[in-house]
This record gives structure tokens, C-alpha cells and sequence, in this order.
């Protein structure tokens, strides 16, 4: 984005304290080169935002990366708060797609970074809801955008560039998904320290793509800061009262993320979609007053693990490993145990990254909780990924506590390299070329 | 919703037939699990919960379930015999197109059903294939896979037209006869029979106590008297080790049955029951608490007998 584009929407900002890079147009507003807001920490002084950087702070000023190979917030550690919300695009014709995906990269990159929004005459409508104030704070938010399988259908002439595995979601037996709780052209994942963030980049995306991305569903979840933030010593814990995401793969580890989340090139995959990852998002509502009145004993054979240490059966500490083979009548850990069908732990058993938060929302007519899992994983292949273990999962005994609703399978686009990149680029340059 | 023991049981009745001897012998399977070891043995000798309304008085020998456990294998027997003779009643109707008809016999037809559900829903094959609801399917009532009770009922009740029924009748009854001889195959072990009653009270509170199980029949409170009957009927053939082990609990467990049978018995008629949308807000708070705190009460069954 030039300094050109003064008049096509809300003025942004970098860094204020930083009045070189100020660049002064009509009617006094400053606002400043995308350059400059992508260039993040590095070109600014502001001392929130340089304290804030410190690993474990819950500050307002911590923020992650926008510009990479992948995106933000699929490795990036979890953070308390999320929203999954997915849009239809609306209209047909692939000119609509590129406006609204720069549009998504402007808005998101400025979010992530934070800076003051332009003042607007108050006989107009602000341009920014006023959730952070004046002064927008990162607050760690990362806004992961990915696309569904009916933006490849005959509206944009995308068909041929699909990612190979990429479906609309499987209906698996236990689930009773509501379509109006499922699917979507595009999904946003907003994650933050905190739920009105998120409801401040969601809103502020709204009002950039209006007319152009319609609401279709949208959850929020959270997760207890103080577990999140001690990065892998302390798992966090669903609402079955269970440690959750306790076998999930090192993040830190590139190499292994290089074969179990990230899409590499000449994986028979397209051009475009390296540095992607399939998602898979499943609302999965918990039955938990029934849940409550289970036995424990009946919950850990269920699950697979002791419930207070999350150790597996038979061990003592969470993070103890097991060897299935070691127990092949299931004596131990029952055949059908959770932990044990989702990854039976022998050589092959290809794994994925969840990255789910809890959810909570009011009751149903009957009176009883309506609360569960907002689940979320990334894989290289969703076929080797969730779908061959939720296939494996099929007929567990969880199956009578949970209840799959909704959700959707995407692709997470590759990340931006730069400021003159956007989202979704590759995609619209292999379709044009086509 | 499904009985809490239905998927160790899946491995083995998909291994096929175990006979209940009638002793008090259960028979490991040939997937052995952890559990179903435990309810070969002798009860754990686990120090009882410290919870003071949970006394867990071990039953000390197995065979002293043996006999109500048979008894409630007789009653089952005999009520899936009543659904496939009911059953095929109303699929007779619908096949001759005779709409009035059908939908009289709806409700009674399910009810043998409703009362041994927890039986039935130990095949989840079958039980979604009979008893699914529309909010199952992701297609909604045009979803092919949505057959059964329900989809029949939609016709009935919503669209009053039985064309196009037909077949999905003939589906239901041979359902429900190869369920009579899934059943009648079946071992009954303890910890889905003593599980039952809370199983059944489940199903009420989480979809009948709102009205949604038949909600184009508007049938909800005939169901939900026969999974309450269900339900006392195994509670009453364990009465004796129930009042031993833990006779406060069982007091509870009395009262509360009580509370729900007066509150029903205001909307029978004849031989009927009225229609959900008769029930007061007053009768349904009513229902809805002495069924959460059956719920609660009955999930104790199980550890107060001592049965994994």
C-alpha cells in the first residue's frame, strides 16, 4: 500500500513516537506506509511495545509476527482467547477475491502490530470502535485466515489450484452437525491475550469487508491464562475437568513442524499452497452434567489417562510416555481408551497439532449446559491427518458424552513474505496464469 | 443419548453370543478389557468413597445380582417382542395409507422401545437407523441417511402424507426384529443393567423433558413415562441390595420417582398421554428438578453395589 491510497480507508498508523516515518497527507491525517507498520518492533520505540516482547508477558504490547513463510498462530503458542469465525464471500468472479484479501492483509498486519487510528470529523462515523481506545495494542493477536472448500467451486474459476485433500467436512457417525454451523468460504482465527481484542479485530475486519464478506458462523473460546502461559510445563485442561493437548508434537521444533503441519513444496500439492496447512475445526459440544455423574474410574478408562496428573493409565506424571504394545489385551489402557485410538503410539502413526480452546455457551431448551471444544489442529495432510484419526476414533465410548456440531476443513494460507505481498497472492497468481 | 456401557459391549457382541448362564460367572470375552476382568472377579476390595452419601457396600457375591439381572433379561425379552408386535402394527397402517391410523398408533408403538432403551442403544448401528433425530443430519429431513421413527413421523405429523413411506417402514420393522435377535443374544452384565436406570433418566433430562424427541408428533410425555417406567423397573428388581447398601439413597431415589409420577399422572388421558404442548411451565419446572436430582442419585447405583 502507497501513501497514494489516502482515500480508500481508514487511516492507519505506525509507530507515533516515530515522526520520520509520519507521513502527512490531506486534511492533516498522519498515517504512514504499510512498509512501516509491517516493520513492526523493529522501527519503533514506543517502550510498551518493546517490554511487552518478553517471552511469557501477558502485557498489552506483546505481539507477534505478521510477515513470514507461514503465518502466525498456528505454531505460536496458544493464547487465552480465540474466536473462530467463518464468512461467505459475497458475489462470484475472481476480481472480487484479490480486493478483499489485501484488505484482510492491511487490516490484519496493522492489528498485530497496533498504532493509533486516525481521528475522524465527528459528524462521520469513527473509523475504529474504540474497544482498545485510542492507542490500538497488539495484545499478542495473531488473525489466521484460511479458506474452505466452496471458494474452489464454479463462482471464482479456482477449481483447478484446490488443494488435493481439501473437502467440505465429513460427516462422521456420532456427529449431528448443524449446517448453519458449519463450512464457509473463508475463516478467521483471532487469537489474543484477551476476548475484547478479538472482538476488536473482528470488528474492525467487519467494517473493512463489508459488502464483500458475509457472517456465516462464529465461536468464541478461551483457555486459562495462567496454564497457557507456561508454554508446555502446565497443559491446559477441557471442560471434562482432563488435561488436554498434552501429546501434541513440539512447536518449537522446525523440523518436525516441517513434516507434520507445514504443506512443503513437491508434496503434490500446488505451487501455492506451500507454507499452508490443511485446518480442521470441530464444534464439539460436551455433555457435562452427564460427564459429572460418571464414575472417575469410568472417565479415565474413557479417556485413557489418570484425571488429576493426566498421566497415562499406569504412569505418574503427564508428560510420562507409553507404549501401547506393552498392554496388547488393553489391561492397563482399555483398547478403546480416547488416547489410545486417537495415536496408538506405534512407528507411522502420523500425528497433527491441535491447538483448541474451550468454549461455553448458554444452554439448551432442555436446560442442560450447552459447553465444549472449540477444536482446532493443523496437519500437512488432512486425509493422514484428522481424518484417519477421527476414523480411528469412531465408536469410542467418548462418543456418548460428546457431540460434534459444527466446524469446517480449510486451508491456512502460506504467510506473506512482505509488505507487498497479501494473503492468498500465490493462489490468485496460479489462477490468473491458468 | 447412549448407555454409559454400550461401546465395551460393542466389542463383544461383535464378537458375538455370550449367553448369560444364568449363574453368576461372566464370562471373559475375546477382547478382554479391564473392566469386563473386573466383573469376572470378585467386586475390588477398593476402600469405599469417602463421600458420605456414596456407602459402597461390595456386593461380596456376584451371584447375588445374578437373579434380578435375569429377571430384568425376562422383562427385556418381553419388551422386544412388544415392539416388533407394535411395530409391525404400525407399518401395516402406513403401507395401507391409512394416515388417521398411523398416527394413533405412533406414540403407543414406541413405547416398549422407550422402556429398555439403554438395551436397545448398546447397537448404535441400529439405533440410529430407528431412532435418529433430524438434528442428526446435517441435511436436515431431506438427508437420506435420516430414517426411522422420526423421519416417519415428520411425514405423519408435518407433512400428513404417508406417500413415499413405505419402504421406510419395511425398514423400521426389519430393524426392529433384528434387534429382538441382537437382544436376545446378549450378556446382560451388571454395569449396563445397574447403569440402566440412570442411562434411561439421561435420555429424559437432556431430550424429552424439552419436548424435542417427537416434536412433530408433540408425543414427548409417552416417552417419557416409559423411560421413567424403564427406569423404576430395574431400580425395583435391585431393590433389596439398593436398600442394604445404601438405604438413604434409595429414600431419595423414592422420592423423587414419586415427584415424577404425581406431576405425570396430571396429563394422562385414558389411555393416553396429552400432548408436550400442554405442559405447564410450573409441571415442567417440577419434572425437570426431581428428574436432574434422579439423575444425580441414580448415577450412584453402580458404585453403591459395588459393580464397575
Amino acid at each position: 500500500m502507497s501513501a497514494d491510497d489516502s482515500g480508500s480507508d481508514p487511516a492507519t498508523s505506525g509507530c507515533p513516537i516515530d515522526p520520520s516515518r509520519r507521513v502527512v497527507l490531506r486534511g492533516g491525517l498522519a498515517v504512514a506506509s504499510s512498509a512501516v507498520a509491517a516493520a513492526g518492533l523493529a522501527g519503533c520505540r514506543d517502550e510498551r511495545v518493546a517490554r511487552g516482547h518478553a517471552l511469557g508477558s501477558t502485557s498489552i504490547s506483546q505481539s507477534q509476527p505478521f510477515h513470514g513463510l507461514h503465518q502466525s498462530g498456528i505454531i505460536t503458542p496458544t493464547q487465552a482467547a480465540a474466536i473462530a469465525v467463518a464468512f461467505d464471500v459475497v458475489g462470484e468472479g475472481r476480481a472480487r477475491l484479490q480486493p478483499m484479501l489485501r484488505k484482510l492483509t492491511e487490516r490484519i498486519s496493522f492489528l498485530m502490530v497496533g498504532g493509533r487510528m486516525a481521528q475522524r470529523d465527528p459528524k462521520l462515523p469513527p473509523y475504529n470502535s474504540g474497544l482498545l481506545g485510542d492507542d490500538i495494542f497488539p495484545d499478542n493477536l495473531t488473525v489466521t485466515v484460511s479458506i474452505g472448500a466452496s471458494l474452489f467451486d464454479q463462482r471464482f474459476g479456482l477449481a483447478a489450484h484446490k488443494p488435493r485433500h481439501l473437502v467440505e467436512m465429513l460427516s462422521f457417525p456420532n456427529d449431528a452437525l448443524n449446517a448453519e454451523l458449519c463450512d464457509g468460504d473463508v475463516l478467521l482465527q483471532i487469537c489474543s491475550n484477551t476476548a475484547e481484542t478479538n472482538l476488536h479485530a473482528l470488528r474492525d475486519i467487519i467494517k473493512a469487508t463489508s459488502g464483500v464478506l458475509n457472517l456465516r458462523w462464529m465461536l468464541e473460546g478461551f483457555l486459562p491464562p495462567h496454564t497457557v502461559q507456561q508454554l508446555g510445563h502446565d497443559s491446559v485442561i477441557n471442560l471434562l475437568g482432563f488435561k488436554d493437548g498434552t501429546a501434541n508434537p513440539d512447536a518449537n521444533s522446525a523440523e518436525k513442524m516441517d513434516e507434520i503441519v507445514w504443506v512443503q513444496a513437491n508434496s503434490g500439492e500446488p505451487a501455492w499452497a506451500t507454507g499452508g496447512s490443511y485446518q480442521a475445526v470441530r464444534i464439539i459440544r460436551n455433555f457435562v452434567e452427564f460427564w459429572d455423574r460418571t464414575p472417575l474410574q469410568e472417565q479415565e478408562r474413557i479417556m485413557g489417562r489418570h484425571k488429576a496428573s493426566g498421566a497415562p493409565l499406569g504412569k505418574q506424571r503427564e508428560h510420562d510416555p507409553v507404549d501401547f504394545s506393552a498392554d496388547p489385551t488393553g489391561a492397563v489402557t482399555p483398547l478403546n481408551a480416547h488416547i489410545r485410538l486417537a495415536n496408538p503410539r506405534v512407528p507411522g502413526t502420523r500425528q497433527i497439532l491441535r491447538r483448541s480452546f474451550n468454549y461455553s455457551s448458554g444452554f439448551t431448551r432442555a436446560g442442560q449446559l450447552n459447553q465444549g471444544l472449540l477444536f482446532i489442529c493443523y496437519q500437512s495432510n488432512l486425509a493422514e491427518g484428522f481424518i484417519a484419526i477421527q476414523r480411528r476414533l469412531d465408536g469410542e465410548p467418548l462418543e456418548e458424552y460428546i457431540k460434534p456440531v459444527g466446524g469446517g476443513f480449510f486451508y491456512a494460507l502460506p504467510g506473506v513474505r512482505n509488505a507487498s505481498g497479501y494473503l492468498g497472492q500465490g493462489l490468485l497468481d496460479a489462477a490468473a496464469q491458468a | 443419548m447412549i448407555s454409559t456401557i454400550r461401546y465395551r459391549l460393542v466389542m463383544l457382541s461383535a464378537a458375538g453370543v455370550l449367553a448369560l448362564s444364568g449363574c453368576a460367572e461372566q464370562a471373559p470375552s475375546d477382547a478382554p478389557s479391564k473392566d469386563m476382568a473386573a466383573s469376572a472377579e470378585s467386586p475390588s476390595a477398593d476402600a469405599p468413597s469417602a463421600d458420605a452419601q456414596v456407602t459402597a457396600t461390595p456386593v461380596s457375591d456376584p451371584s447375588t445380582l445374578a437373579a434380578p439381572i435375569a429377571q430384568y433379561k425376562i422383562y427385556v425379552a418381553e419388551q422386544s417382542a412388544l415392539a416388533v408386535r407394535d411395530t409391525r402394527r404400525f407399518v401395516e397402517a402406513i403401507k395401507a395409507g391409512k394416515l388417521d391410523e398411523a398416527a394413533a398408533l405412533y406414540a403407543p408403538s414406541r413405547q416398549a422401545w422407550e422402556r429398555i432403551e439403554p438395551i436397545a442403544e448398546l447397537f448404535g448401528d441400529l439405533d440410529a437407523s430407528i431412532d435418529a433425530r433430524v438434528d442428526d443430519y446435517k441435511g436436515g429431513v431431506d438427508d437420506p441417511n435420516f430414517t426411522g421413527w422420526h423421519r416417519i413421523e415428520y411425514a405423519i405429523f408435518d407433512q400428513k402424507n404417508l406417500k413415499g413411506m413405505a419402504p421406510l417402514a419395511d425398514r423400521l420393522l426389519a430393524d426392529t426384529q433384528e434387534l429382538q435377535t441382537r437382544i436376545s443374544d446378549l450378556s446382560f452384565e451388571p454395569s449396563v443393567v445397574i447403569g440402566g436406570p440412570a442411562a434411561l433418566i439421561e435420555e429424559v433430562a437432556s431430550t424429552k423433558i424439552s419436548g424435542e424427541e417427537n416434536r412433530y408428533a408433540g408425543t414427548d410425555l409417552w416417552d417419557f413415562r416409559a423411560n421413567v417406567d424403564g427406569s423404576q423397573k430395574i431400580v425395583a428388581l435391585f431393590r433389596p441390595l439398593i436398600a442394604k447398601a445404601n438405604p438413604d439413597l434409595l429414600a431419595e431415589i423414592e422420592t423423587n420417582f414419586a415427584t415424577v409420577d404425581t406431576a405425570l399422572e396430571k396429563y394422562r388421558r385414558g389411555d393416553e398421554w396429552a400432548n408436550y404442548v400442554e405442559l405447564s411451565d410450573a409441571d415442567r419446572s417440577t419434572l425437570k428438578g426431581a428428574i436432574t436430582a434422579l439423575a444425580e442419585q441414580l448415577a450412584q447405583l453402580r458404585g453403591s453395589l459395588g459393580v464397575d
